[in-house]
């Protein structure tokens, strides 16, 4: 068809309508080329046959609807085994007591400050911590553990014997006779998870002793697994050890400074301290009794706190102080014993003793 | 060389050819209209003036018929009638470029052929072309990348989600009281904007922590939408929001409405990472502009309107809300006597039984002038003296997911309960008559029905609705969501079932969520 000039005025309506045929068949066959050249492109392109999808798997994916049943076709209530891992303490607890452990775990229940109350004054009487010990008892007997934990605790306290409280208690009770048998604890404390120096390869060895104590211990010929700040050793034996094990130039220790800047918290290293707290409760975080609360300021997310739980002073407050309260017990004993050790070194830092954070939260 | 194109381009490919195949597409194939098609055919080179006056065949003088232009030298030709071709081997010009389409069309290989550069001109003419028309952006759907392609290709089992399949939908195990945060999570995972957002991976974390509660909802996005059938266990995101909203820390019962806006605020902060950079490249940090993804969806504007009732002069804010919370009959705040819609009649679709209050009738309520006591005086700026005024709330902005709040939980000095009044609300929301501009016919209180609306912008229909059974002190929290259109089902922590409209629309309603029907480009 040329494309002249007409004008439609002197055409009759067969014409007319001729003309609107036209047109209309040529918009759809534009059309259709359209779609021609995308589905041409597509299959070039080869994204075509994406759409595909694997016929067996799909029919897995029906909806049911039956009763008695939910819609993947499975029978009610029978989710009540399902455990999952606290990132607070990393310990597998029943997933439907998950909010109460917590609560506790995090120290914001009505009873966590009687309960880390208690776990200090009885941890001030001994040198150790065996904290994990107690708060094991106080979450039995709040079922936090699964259906099972009847069993599981019963094991957990035969296991515990050699380094349970009950032991240390005893001797804490008999106060005469020292030295000899409150010192033996740390060194049963550790003989499970001292690390043997003779089986470790040079490489290790300085990886090792760059972040832990590394002193080898008389008794039990193993390193000491505490932080490098770790109060039962002193810095001289610290660098006799390095000497022994690197060789004469590889004797010195970080600086206190570093150690106080590698402290900002992060998840990771809350996890990470907390299953040192267990064993042997190092205590990496001393100085930060003024840094926790700062930290905890600056992240205190809540606007209008419902309940005043000046305990709660951030969950940031565990990596940086241990005395944060923010986890249960384990970080309440600690904190007491940063207070200790801090009076043992040197007042670096402008730290009030950690038992007067708990003076505040009383 | 992609392996759509083909070698025949590179002796094409010499000296100044992007800028003629540019000029052949924007004078050709996509010009911004028929004038600007003339004039630039009579602006640009004089080369193509001369010859080019019509895009018509120059071997038969037809114009349709699929016509194509030589990339070579200026020629038309159909190729239907294969004039085009003839050309091509006459000429030995061996591309040719379809003027309908922009398609290129190789007579060796005797196919279309898609080139990387080629396309890429095209499509950066094709929206210059858009732009004047005035059309602006069109959407286009997602090609895969070579990569992309690569690794789908290897990975040949796929699920595809059609109406009568379970992906995107996952129970939620009770972590000990906490039915109110897994209907708040049901509800957000099933906003269909928050969906694709998440899905298609636009979170960019600026956190340095594990601690991002916007990365745990894009996780929270990826277990529902696994496939996995056992229900999923929450408490990653316990953990996160009992740390970031201290205020609802703690192992009880705890309201959803309160949770709701407290996980959109920490949503919010953490998004921060994600605004958009603004046309200036600044990033825009303004709290009162925020452009994260909550904002945009869930952030309206109420505004406020008080006028003086000695000179009539108005004052008016604007304020942001998340939610619009609405008194119910049967409260200790006086109800305003129902309007002509008490009746029967169907407005908003709500024909339910005459006397039952509907949706619609708390939000005039909500929206009506209140007149404010004269223990209530407001300082006028115009008659710089303190006066009696009325006020009255409106929507000034909707936004794009409504989350309506009816006050079911009572805490007056008198009394604390829970008010169980039945409170009827529709599938499809027309939230015309609340907006701002509508204002003026209501100024006296009159409810007037709007005849006709046109306008499609303020539709709403119901996508999730939370539900309380129980009392004040302790009841259990579930949930309604819609899914594929028309498909409802009942959340009941970690049991998902099939629901009816009838068990959504008959259920008492605490919190009921609505997502606009037309999005529009802003």
């Amino acid at each position: 068809m040329k494309m002249e000039d007409m004008s439609l005025s002197g055409l009759d309506n067969t014409k007319l309508e001729a003309l609107a045929q036209d047109i209309y068949s040529d918009l759809v066959e534009d059309a259709c080329l359209g779609l021609c050249f995308e589905v041409h492109r597509a299959v070039k392109q080869g994204y075509f046959f994406l759409d595909d999808t694997d016929q067996e798997s799909m029919k897995d994916f029906e909806i049911v609807d039956q009763p008695g049943v939910d819609i993947f076709g499975q029978v009610y209530n029978q989710w009540k085994n399902k455990e999952c891992v606290c990132p607070n303490c990393n310990r597998s607890i029943a997933a439907s007591r998950f909010a109460p452990h917590l609560e506790k775990c995090l120290g914001m229940g009505r009873n966590s400050s009687r309960i880390a109350n208690r776990r200090i004054a009885s941890s001030n009487n001994m040198n150790n911590k065996s904290e994990s010990d107690q708060e094991d008892n106080d979450d039995v007997n709040d079922n936090d553990w699964s259906y099972g934990s009847e069993k599981k605790a019963k094991k957990r306290k035969s296991d515990k014997n050699p380094n349970s409280p009950r032991r240390s208690k005893s001797v804490k009770h008999k106060n005469g006779e020292l030295s000899n048998s409150v010192n033996a604890d740390p060194y049963k404390y550790n003989y499970n998870t001292g690390i043997n120096y003779e089986t470790l390869g040079p490489d290790e060895l300085r990886s090792l002793l760059t972040t832990q104590c590394g002193v080898i211990s008389e008794h039990t010929k193993k390193m000491c697994t505490r932080s490098q700040r770790c109060p039962q050793h002193t810095d001289e034996q610290r660098r006799a050890v390095r000497v022994f094990l690197l060789g004469p130039s590889a004797s010195s220790l970080p600086d206190a400074d570093t150690m106080v800047e590698s402290d900002c918290y992060d998840a990771s290293d809350g996890q990470v301290l907390m299953s040192r707290l267990q064993w042997d409760g190092s205590s990496d975080i001393s100085p930060s009794d003024s840094a926790s609360s700062k930290a905890s300021t600056n992240n205190s997310d809540s606007k209008k706190p419902k309940k005043k739980k000046k305990m709660s002073l951030g969950l940031n407050s565990t990596g940086g102080g241990g005395g944060g309260s923010g986890s249960g017990g384990g970080s309440s004993s600690q904190s007491s014993l940063v207070g200790q050790s801090n009076r043992k070194k040197k007042p670096k830092l402008p730290v009030p003793p950690a038992p007067s954070i708990y003076d505040n939260l009383n | 060389m992609s392996p759509a194109g083909c070698s025949h381009v590179n002796a094409y490919k010499v000296d100044n050819w992007r800028q003629n195949l540019r000029v052949i597409y924007q004078c050709f194939v996509w010009s911004g209209s028929a004038e600007a098609r003339r004039r630039k055919v009579l602006q640009n080179d004089v080369r193509w003036t001369a010859l080019a006056k019509s895009c018509i065949c120059h071997m038969c003088g037809a114009h349709l018929n699929r016509l194509h232009s030589c990339l070579s030298c200026v020629f038309f030709g159909c190729f239907t009638k294969k004039h085009i071709h003839e050309h091509a081997k006459n000429k030995r010009h061996n591309l040719a470029i379809d003027l309908l389409y922009g398609g290129i069309y190789c007579f060796v290989c005797q196919d279309y052929i898609y080139d990387k550069e080629m396309e890429q001109i095209a499509k950066e003419e094709q929206r210059k072309a858009w732009k004047l028309q005035g059309v602006g952006e069109k959407y286009s759907t997602w090609e895969p990348t070579k990569r992309e392609l690569e690794l789908l290709r290897h990975n040949p089992k796929r699920r595809k989600i059609t109406t009568n399949c379970t992906i995107g939908l996952r129970g939620l195990i009770n972590l000990g009281n906490t039915c109110f945060m897994n209907c708040i999570v049901q509800a957000l995972t099933h906003t269909p904007l928050l969906r694709d957002f998440f899905l298609s991976d636009r979170h960019k974390c600026e956190m340095q922590s594990n601690s991002c509660l916007v990365c745990e909802m894009s996780q929270l996005f990826q277990e529902f939408y696994s496939g996995h059938r056992w229900p999923h266990i929450p408490f990653r995101l316990l953990h996160l929001v009992w740390t970031h909203a201290r205020h609802l820390a703690g192992y009880e019962q705890q309201d959803a409405h309160e949770f709701l806006i407290a996980a959109l605020d920490v949503l919010h902060r953490h998004c921060k990472g994600d605004t958009t950079r603004d046309d200036n490249g600044k990033k825009a940090n303004n709290p009162n502009h925020c452009s994260c993804i909550i904002d945009q969806i869930f952030t309206g504007g109420l505004q406020s309107d008080v006028t003086c009732q000695v000179c009539h002069g108005v004052s008016t804010t604007i304020d942001p809300f998340w939610d619009i919370s609405l008194d119910l009959p049967g409260s200790s705040t006086p109800f305003w006597p129902l309007s002509p819609g008490g009746d029967g009649s169907t407005v908003n679709g709500e024909s339910h039984l005459s006397g039952a209050t509907t949706l619609t009738d708390c939000l005039r309520r909500f929206t009506r002038p209140e007149h404010l006591g004269s223990s209530a005086k407001i300082k006028c700026g115009g008659c710089h003296s303190y006066q009696e005024s009325t006020k009255q709330l409106t929507m000034k902005k909707l936004p794009i997911v409504a989350c309506f709040h009816l006050k079911r939980f009572e805490h007056s000095a008198k009394l604390r309960r829970k008010i169980t009044t039945y409170v009827s609300f529709p599938l499809e929301l027309d939230m015309t008559p609340f907006i701002a501009s509508s204002k003026e016919s209501r100024m006296n209180g009159q409810y007037q029905q709007t005849v006709e609306v046109l306008n499609n912008d303020n539709k709403y229909s119901l996508f999730a609705v939370v539900n309380h059974q129980g009392t004040l002190e302790s009841g259990h929290y579930t949930s309604f969501i819609r899914q594929h259109k028309d498909q409802w089902f009942k959340c009941d922590d970690a049991i998902i079932t099939k629901a009816s409209i009838k068990d959504v629309l008959d259920s008492e309603g605490y919190l009921l969520f609505y997502h606009k029907q037309f999005l529009e480009y802003e």
